[in-house]
């Protein structure tokens, strides 16, 4: 068996005249969580339905371990999955749904108690799935992704719906996962959902490629060689500051972010014109700001290739969206 | 960064994905819905409280005295009979000169005219004969249900000579163009034929049944129906006690005709040639007018059935519904290989609770028929284990297995369970329906071409091609034979399944 990786090469998929995924390619590596992130109807569940062999790729193929999703012999054991947490039969046990998984592969029936321990869902288990909260669903659905012990791992929004407890809960058990050296893709529209998560980001806006990075050079690229100062005399700050060419913007009632400038010449600038202020530091950009920033300049790229058929295709975004990501083709 | 990392290697037994892992998944899946093992169970009580409700509504009895044939099928034996005894072996000749009608009607294409060796002039008493007909040609007959084709000469055209003769329990019909080249036609075995027996001229007409066809509800009502036979050279071979030809009216009523004191007596006449010429009515054949007591224990199959389609539909379409489908093709990426699976465990679940369904009701509505009058002679004790009640019986539980898995199938192809349900709904139940009320060949052509030809299975009666009968959808006549029927139903099944398998590979889960 060759490296548990997911590959996407050259992916391309169209529903109608909608052009969901466009040319999109990327990799997952063992060992890390890739935070696959873009809006919704970004073209995110497309991409994880043609890795799983469910859409027909139009161009371009996915590969776990080098193979094609049908090729595996025994999939669940080489890839879990988590597409939709409410895709239960509302009349059947939690536990009943993972007996007819592990039925299809052979699983002894301790694989089934083992990952609902895993999850905390013994006693949730025993009751019809038509009751669970969406939390509920979640952990059954990862307990189902989890069944086959497999190397790869694909979930698709999994913090959805969980209380603030759960969303720790699973940020700790993916890293614990990534650590024994699974390659894990974990899909969201919420960057915050994975900081403190993912050690790679693949961005994408519309189908394409927006950014396939580290989280740390994403983060310094977004911080740039910024300074933060907090001040009360924000106004005298601006025009000292302009004067000797930085370039200044406010971020609150007290607090500036300030570039041009090293940290050192401002703390002398301010010293020795007397004007009072409490703190300067280096500025750190969070995810969030990192990921608007990326979907900004994205978003402008799009509008200088096809300006003709921008306008349109906002405007269109949210149902050819919910086309792409909910309805089945 | 990728060098440093171990990739993960799971401890697990490795696990393996044959069709019997795939079997024991999606049985599991059947199982653990709650709802689905009751609609099969509901399915079963429902077919059999129907089939005994729908038993209880029928009697029989205070009908005329039916006549049995020498293996107890009920009869029809009823013929003008200008015969003489004859003892030990000798042969009966003569040549059939013309058949018309006598009444105006257009003759009978089984109207029948010939010689005959005959047990004696009791109604269903074994005998052989060798006749010719206006529409069938030359054929040899014996006790009733047995006919073996001859020349094919049209009486109304060409005279025929016709011969038959006895060698202890041996007869043998001979046919011929001119008296002199004789061709075999046949030799039966009666077994226990008297030494001496009746042997003559016959003459006999199935009665003309005029069919009046209107919504809700269908009639066949007498028409007439009389012949007159010519004949000439007749001759008898062999040792007889009477020396004179006498003639009977064996039977004397005509079926469905009026009865016998009011219709006109036959009549034979001897010219001074030795012309014989006889008009009657009648029939020597199977009596197919009765009811059918093994169809009549099978009427609650369809309602029964509504249950099992619901059920094949939604064993499919309930994870269209929901997505779950997306579940079941990651965890087996081969989608026939799981519509294969789907199918099996849907096809021997229904077929068993069929089978039970349709066994039970058959026997508590045998039961029940029989207590409503329906008992032997008339209506012989049907063993299940006997057929046609073993091919109803089991051919029902196909019936029912076959719709679930065309269910599952449209389901499949259409993702949507009313639409599946609908679709088999409109194939099955609806021609039965419109078969009441098209006109008769539209309706005969809707039960033939349609799934619901399957219901043929039920029938018990068999239908002779020496009886000339209007096959009525109200009487519970299908036709096509029974397994011909079923196979029809078996091919729209293979046909949805190959469609089904075909969406499956070419569309996106």
């Amino acid at each position: 068996m060759s490296d548990a990786t997911i590959e996407v090469r050259n992916l391309r998929k169209r529903f109608g005249r909608t052009l969901a995924v466009d040319g999109l390619s990327f990799t997952v590596e063992p060992g890390t969580v890739t935070g696959f992130v873009g809006p919704n109807g970004a073209g995110k569940s497309t991409t994880l339905r043609t890795v799983l062999g469910l859409d027909a790729a139009d161009e371009g193929e996915a590969l776990i371990g080098g193979r094609p999703y049908a090729a595996l012999r025994t999939p669940l054991l080489e890839v879990g999955a988590l597409l939709d947490a409410a895709a239960l039969h509302p009349s059947r046990r939690g536990r009943d749904h993972l007996r007819w998984m592990a039925h299809s592969h052979g699983l002894p029936a301790h694989r089934v108690d083992a990952v609902l321990e895993q999850v905390g869902m013994e006693t949730a288990a025993r009751r019809r799935a038509g009751g669970y909260s969406l939390g509920m669903r979640q952990r059954l659905g990862i307990a189902a992704a989890l069944l086959g012990d497999p190397p790869v791992l694909l979930l698709d929004e999994p913090a959805n719906g969980l209380d603030p407890e759960g969303i720790q809960w699973i940020r700790g058990l993916l890293r614990h996962l990534a650590a024994e050296g699974r390659a894990i893709l974990v899909s969201s529209h919420l960057m915050s959902e994975l900081e403190d998560t993912a050690d790679h980001l693949v961005v994408i806006g519309r189908g394409r490629l927006i950014a396939d990075t580290t989280v740390a050079d994403l983060l310094a690229a977004a911080s740039g060689d910024r300074v933060r100062l907090r001040t009360d005399s924000r106004a005298q700050a601006m025009e000292l500051l302009a004067r000797e060419g930085a370039t200044v913007a406010v971020v609150d009632r007290d607090t500036l972010t300030v570039s041009g400038l090293p940290a050192q010449r401002i703390v002398e600038l301010l010293t020795s014109a007397g004007v009072p202020f409490a703190e300067v530091g280096a500025h750190r950009a969070g995810l969030e700001e990192a990921y608007m920033e990326l979907t900004r300049d994205a978003a402008e790229f799009t509008a200088t290739t096809d300006a003709d058929e921008f306008t349109t295709s906002t405007a269109a975004t949210s149902t050819a969206d919910a086309d792409a990501d909910e309805v089945t083709p | 960064m990728t060098t440093t990392v171990t990739p993960y290697r799971s401890r697990l037994h490795p696990g393996r994905t044959g069709f019997a892992h795939l079997l024991r998944a999606e049985w599991t899946k059947f199982w653990t819905v709650r709802a689905w093992p009751l609609v099969l169970a509901v399915a079963v009580v429902i077919t059999v409280l129907i089939s005994q409700l729908g038993a209880s509504g029928s009697t029989a009895g205070g009908g005329p005295e039916v006549t049995l044939g020498p293996d107890g099928t009920v009869v029809t034996d009823a013929f003008r009979f200008t015969h003489r005894p004859l003892t030990g072996d000798g042969s009966v000749t003569v040549r059939v000169t013309g058949l018309r009608s006598a009444d105006g009607r257009s003759l009978e294409p089984w109207a029948k005219a010939g010689v005959i060796v005959k047990q004696n002039l009791d109604q269903g008493s074994p005998y052989a004969a060798v006749l010719a007909t206006p529409g069938h040609g030359v054929r040899m007959q014996w006790n009733f249900t047995h006919d073996t084709a001859g020349g094919t000469g049209d009486l109304t055209t060409a005279p025929r000579w016709l011969r038959l003769t006895r060698t202890g329990d041996r007869l043998t019909g001979y046919e011929s163009a001119d008296g002199r080249g004789w061709s075999k036609i046949g030799t039966v075995g009666l077994a226990g034929l008297p030494r001496t027996v009746e042997a003559g001229l016959f003459l006999a007409t199935p009665a003309h049944l005029v069919v009046h066809r209107a919504f809700g509800g269908t009639s066949e009502r007498y028409g007439g129906g009389l012949v007159t036979g010519t004949y000439d050279h007749l001759g008898l071979k062999g040792t007889s006690a009477g020396a004179r030809w006498t003639s009977t009216d064996v039977g004397g009523a005509a079926p469905n005709g009026p009865a016998p004191e009011n219709g006109p007596p036959g009549s034979t006449q001897v010219s001074a040639a030795g012309a014989y010429t006889l008009t009657g009515r009648g029939d020597i054949a199977p009596d197919e007018n009765g009811p059918d007591t093994v169809q009549m224990s099978f009427q609650g199959v369809f309602v029964g059935l509504l249950f099992l389609v619901a059920l094949g539909a939604l064993f499919v379409t309930g994870e269209y519904k929901r997505g779950l489908i997306r579940t079941t093709f990651t965890a087996t990426p081969a989608r026939v290989k799981v519509l294969a699976a789907k199918t099996t465990v849907i096809a021997v679940l229904t077929f068993a609770a069929g089978l039970l369904a349709t066994a039970l009701g058959f026997t508590l509505a045998q039961s029940r028929l029989r207590d409503n009058g329906f008992r032997p002679p008339e209506f012989p004790d049907l063993s299940l284990l006997d057929s046609p009640a073993l091919r109803a019986v089991a051919g029902s539980a196909a019936l029912l297995s076959l719709v679930a898995v065309l269910a599952l199938a449209l389901g499949v192809v259409l993702r949507n369970s009313a639409g599946a349900i609908a679709t088999v709904v409109v194939l099955v139940v609806l021609p039965q329906i419109l078969s009441f009320a098209f006109p008769l060949p539209a309706a005969q052509w809707l039960l033939r071409v349609t799934p619901a030809a399957a219901f043929a299975i039920q029938q018990g009666k068999t239908y002779y091609p020496q009886v000339a009968h209007n096959c009525l959808p109200e009487s519970g006549c299908y036709p096509l034979a029974p397994w011909n029927g079923l196979a029809v139903l078996a091919g729209y099944a293979a046909a949805a399944l190959l469609l089904a398998a075909w969406r499956l590979r070419r569309r996106d889960a």
